[in-house]
C-alpha cells in the first residue's frame, strides 16, 4: 500500500556490501550527512535571530508557543514518516513531562535543571510503558490504543485522589523563584525573547537527532518494516525491537517540549493531556506535511499563529477540524510535502529536459 | 452486592453495546475506526432534546435516529466511499477532523450549556424490582438495549443483508467478486451505525446530562470497548459493552476514585493477554 499520508518516497535499499559499493557513492553518503548536517546548523543559527526580528511582546510568546508544540508534532511525525503509524498518546509524555516539572519543584523542591532531566527520564520511561503494550499493534488498533492509553492519564491526573499531586482541574503553579535552568532566572524563564533561544536550539538538536536516526541503518530498519513488517520478519529482522526503541526516541522528543512548557509557562493544567491537544499536535503535523522533516515544526508554528487569529468567537475547533478534512482529502502530504513534490517535480522535468548530465545521483529520500 | 448497582452498570453497558456494536459494524465494513461516532451520539442527544421540547419524547425516539442515519449516509457518500482506496488511518483522521466539526456545530446550534431532558411521563417514577426501588426510565432503556442486541444479531445471521454484511466485513474484495454490492451494504451499515449512535444519544439523554464534552468522553469508552472486543466483531463489542458498563458502575462501589481507570486497566490486561481482543482473529 503506497503511504500518501506520510508521502513517503519508495523505499530503496541499496546493497549493504563494501563491494558493491563504489567510492564515489560513498562519498555522495558522506556529503550528505554534511549538507544535512550544515542545513539545520544554518536553519538554527537564523532562528536565534527571531527575537530580534519579532518587535512585539504578544507575536513573540505565539511563535514561542509554536516551537514547543512543535516538540510534540515532530515526535508525532517521526513515528507517522518512518513506521506509518499514528499517535494520539504522546500527549502522555508531553503532560507527563510538564507534570514532572511541577510536582518536582512543588513537592520534592528540586532546582529547574534537576527537574528538567527528571521529567525528561519520567517522560521517556512512560514511553517505555506505553510502547511495550502498543507497539506489536498497527494500524487502527494502534490509534485506538495510543488515543485510550493517553486518556488514561488525563482521567487519573484530573480524579480526587490525584489532588494533593496534580490539583486536579485547578492545574498546579510551579514556583520557580528558587533556582535557575541554564543559568535562567524564573523572570528570563517566563521571558519568551530571553527564553527563546533555549527552546530553539533544543528543537534543532532534537530535529537532528531523529534526522539521523531516520537515515541510519536503523531508520532504513524502520522503513523496511513500515513497508512490509513479514518480509522484514523473514528476513531475520527483530521487528518488535526497532518500533519499540522508536516509539522510545519520539516519546523522549515530546517529553522534553513538555518540560519545556512547564518552566515557560510556570503553570500545568489536565488540559495539556486531553484528547483535544493530542488532535491539535497531530492537526499540525498533518497540515504542515508528515513525511518532511521540517513539516510537524512548520505546522506547528501555522498552527498557533492562526489560531491566535481565528479563535475570535471560540471556533478554534471548528476551523481546526476544517483544515484537517481539506489537507487529507485535497492536499495529503501536507502544506511542506505538496510543496517539496512539487518543485522535486519541476527539478526532474528540467533534468530530463536537458541532456543527461554526469553529475553524481542525487538521492531520492532527502527529507531535510 | 446491591441490585440497584448492578442494574445501573447494565443501564450503562446497554448504551456501550449499542454505540460499540454500531462502531464494529462500520470498522467491519470500511476498516476505519469513524471517530465522529461520540459526536454522532451526541447529536443524538442534542436533537433528542429539542424534539422533546417541541413534540414529545417519543417523537425523539424516532426523529433523532432518522436524522442520524441521512447523516450517516452523507458520511458515507462523501467521505467513505469516495476515500475507499485510500489509507485506512488517513480516512479515519478524516472523521477524527469530522468529530472536532460536528462537535463544534452543535455548540454553536444549542449553547455550551449542560441541558437536562426529562423522562417521559409515566416513567418518572420508580419501578420495584426484586424489592428495591429502580427508576422506571432506565428500565426502558436496558429493555430497548437489550431487544435491540438481539434483534441486530438475529438479523445479521438470519437474513440475506445480514449474510452480505458478514462477508462483506469478512472479505470486502472476494465479497464483490461473488456479486454483493459492498457500495450498497456500507450505506446500510454506516446508515445504521449512525443510527445506533443517535438512538443512543437519545436514550441518554434523559439519565446522563447533555453537554459538549459527553462525545469525547463515550467515545474513548466505546474505543476500548471495540478494541477489548476484538476490532470488527459485533458479538464482541457488544459483550465487551456490557461487561465493562457493569464492572465500571459496580467498582465504583470498591473504589470510587479509581473506578474511571476501570476500563483502561481492562484495556492493558486484555492486551497482555490476547492482543487481538477477546472476539478478535489473530491478523
Amino acid at each position: 500500500m503506497t503511504d500518501n499520508l506520510t508521502g513517503a518516497p519508495e523505499l530503496t535499499i541499496t546493497p549493504g556490501g563494501s563491494d558493491s559499493q563504489t567510492r564515489l557513492g560513498t562519498i555522495a553518503r558522506h556529503r550528505h550527512w554534511l549538507v544535512g548536517g550544515g542545513i539545520i546548523a544554518v536553519i538554527t543559527l537564523l532562528g536565534l535571530a527571531v527575537p530580534y526580528l519579532v518587535s512585539s511582546k504578544f507575536n513573540m510568546g505565539l511563535v514561542l508557543d509554536g516551537v514547543i508544540l512543535a516538540f510534540l508534532a515532530l515526535s508525532i511525525g517521526f513515528l507517522a514518516r518512518h513506521l506509518g503509524l499514528i499517535s494520539l498518546g504522546h500527549t502522555a509524555f508531553f503532560g507527563g513531562a510538564a507534570y514532572t516539572v511541577g510536582i518536582g519543584i512543588g513537592r520534592w523542591s528540586m532546582t529547574p535543571t534537576v527537574a528538567f532531566v527528571v521529567a525528561v527520564v519520567v517522560g521517556t520511561l512512560l514511553a517505555l510503558i506505553m510502547g511495550v503494550l502498543v507497539v506489536r499493534s498497527t494500524g487502527m488498533t494502534f490509534l485506538m490504543l495510543t488515543l485510550a492509553l493517553g486518556q488514561a492519564l488525563y482521567q487519573f491526573s484530573t480524579q480526587r485522589i490525584a489532588i494533593p499531586w496534580t490539583g486536579a482541574h485547578d492545574g498546579l503553579q510551579i514556583d520557580l523563584s528558587g533556582g535557575t535552568f541554564l543559568g535562567l532566572t524564573q523572570k528570563s524563564m517566563m521571558n519568551a525573547a530571553l527564553f527563546w533561544p533555549v527552546a530553539w536550539v533544543l528543537l534543532m538538536v532534537c530535529a537532528l537527532w531523529l534526522w539521523i536516526t531516520g537515515r541510519s541503518r536503523f531508520g532504513t530498519v524502520l522503513e523496511g518494516i513500515r513497508e512490509n513488517e513479514e518480509r522484514m520478519r523473514f528476513s531475520g529482522f527483530n521487528t518488535d525491537l526497532p518500533r519499540l526503541i522508536a516509539f522510545v526516541v519520539s516519546g523522549c522528543v515530546a517529553s522534553i517540549g513538555g518540560a519545556l512548557f512547564a518552566l515557560n509557562a510556570a503553570y500545568v493544567s489536565p488540559e495539556l493531556l486531553s484528547f483535544t491537544k493530542a488532535g491539535d499536535a497531530l492537526t499540525a503535523a498533518i497540515v504542515g506535511g508528515l513525511g518532511v522533516l521540517a513539516g510537524p515544526i512548520f505546522g506547528a508554528i501555522v498552527y498557533v499563529l492562526a489560531q491566535s487569529r481565528f479563535n475570535t468567537s471560540g471556533n478554534l475547533h471548528l476551523y481546526t477540524g476544517i483544515a484537517l478534512v481539506l489537507v487529507l482529502m485535497f492536499l495529503p502530504g501536507g502544506i511542506l510535502g505538496s510543496l517539496e513534490k512539487w518543485v522535486r517535480g519541476r527539478l526532474s522535468r528540467r533534468r530530463q529536459a536537458t541532456p543527461p548530465s554526469t553529475s553524481e545521483p542525487s538521492s531520492p529520500e532527502d527529507q531535510s | 452486592m446491591d441490585l440497584t448497582q448492578l442494574l445501573n452498570g447494565i443501564a450503562l453497558g446497554s448504551l456501550l453495546m449499542i454505540l460499540s456494536s454500531g462502531l464494529a459494524m462500520i470498522y467491519g465494513l470500511r476498516g476505519v475506526t469513524n471517530f465522529a461516532h461520540g459526536a454522532l451520539y451526541m447529536a443524538g442527544a442534542y436533537i433528542a432534546y429539542s424534539v422533546a421540547q417541541q413534540v414529545s419524547f417519543w417523537a425523539a425516539l424516532i426523529a433523532a435516529p432518522l436524522v442520524l442515519a441521512a447523516l450517516g449516509a452523507v458520511l458515507e457518500l462523501v467521505f467513505f466511499r469516495r476515500l475507499q482506496h485510500r489509507n485506512h488511518i488517513e480516512v479515519g483522521l478524516v472523521t477524527f477532523g469530522l468529530a472536532m466539526i460536528i462537535e463544534r456545530v452543535i455548540v454553536i446550534i444549542w449553547g455550551e450549556r449542560t441541558l437536562s431532558v426529562d423522562a417521559p411521563p409515566g416513567l418518572t417514577g420508580t419501578t420495584s424490582v426484586l424489592g428495591s426501588d429502580y427508576p422506571s426510565y432506565r428500565l426502558l432503556v436496558i429493555g430497548i438495549a437489550l431487544a435491540l442486541a438481539v434483534g441486530l444479531v438475529y438479523w445479521l445471521r438470519k437474513s440475506r443483508v445480514g449474510l452480505h454484511i458478514r462477508a462483506a466485513s469478512h472479505d470486502v474484495e472476494t465479497s464483490a467478486i461473488l456479486g454483493i454490492n459492498v457500495d450498497r451494504v456500507s450505506l446500510l451499515v454506516v446508515c445504521i451505525g449512525a443510527a445506533l449512535a443517535g438512538l443512543a444519544g437519545t436514550l441518554a439523554a434523559p439519565y446522563v446530562s447533555v453537554h459538549p464534552a459527553m462525545g469525547v468522553a463515550i467515545l474513548i469508552q466505546v474505543l476500548i470497548v471495540v478494541v477489548i472486543g476484538g476490532a470488527g466483531s459485533i458479538g464482541g463489542a457488544m459483550l465487551a459493552g456490557m461487561a465493562l458498563g457493569i464492572l465500571q458502575t459496580v467498582g465504583a462501589i470498591w473504589a470510587p476514585s479509581l473506578s474511571v481507570l476501570i476500563p483502561y486497566a481492562a484495556l492493558v490486561v486484555v492486551l497482555l493477554w490476547r492482543p487481538q481482543g477477546l472476539a478478535g482473529k489473530r491478523a
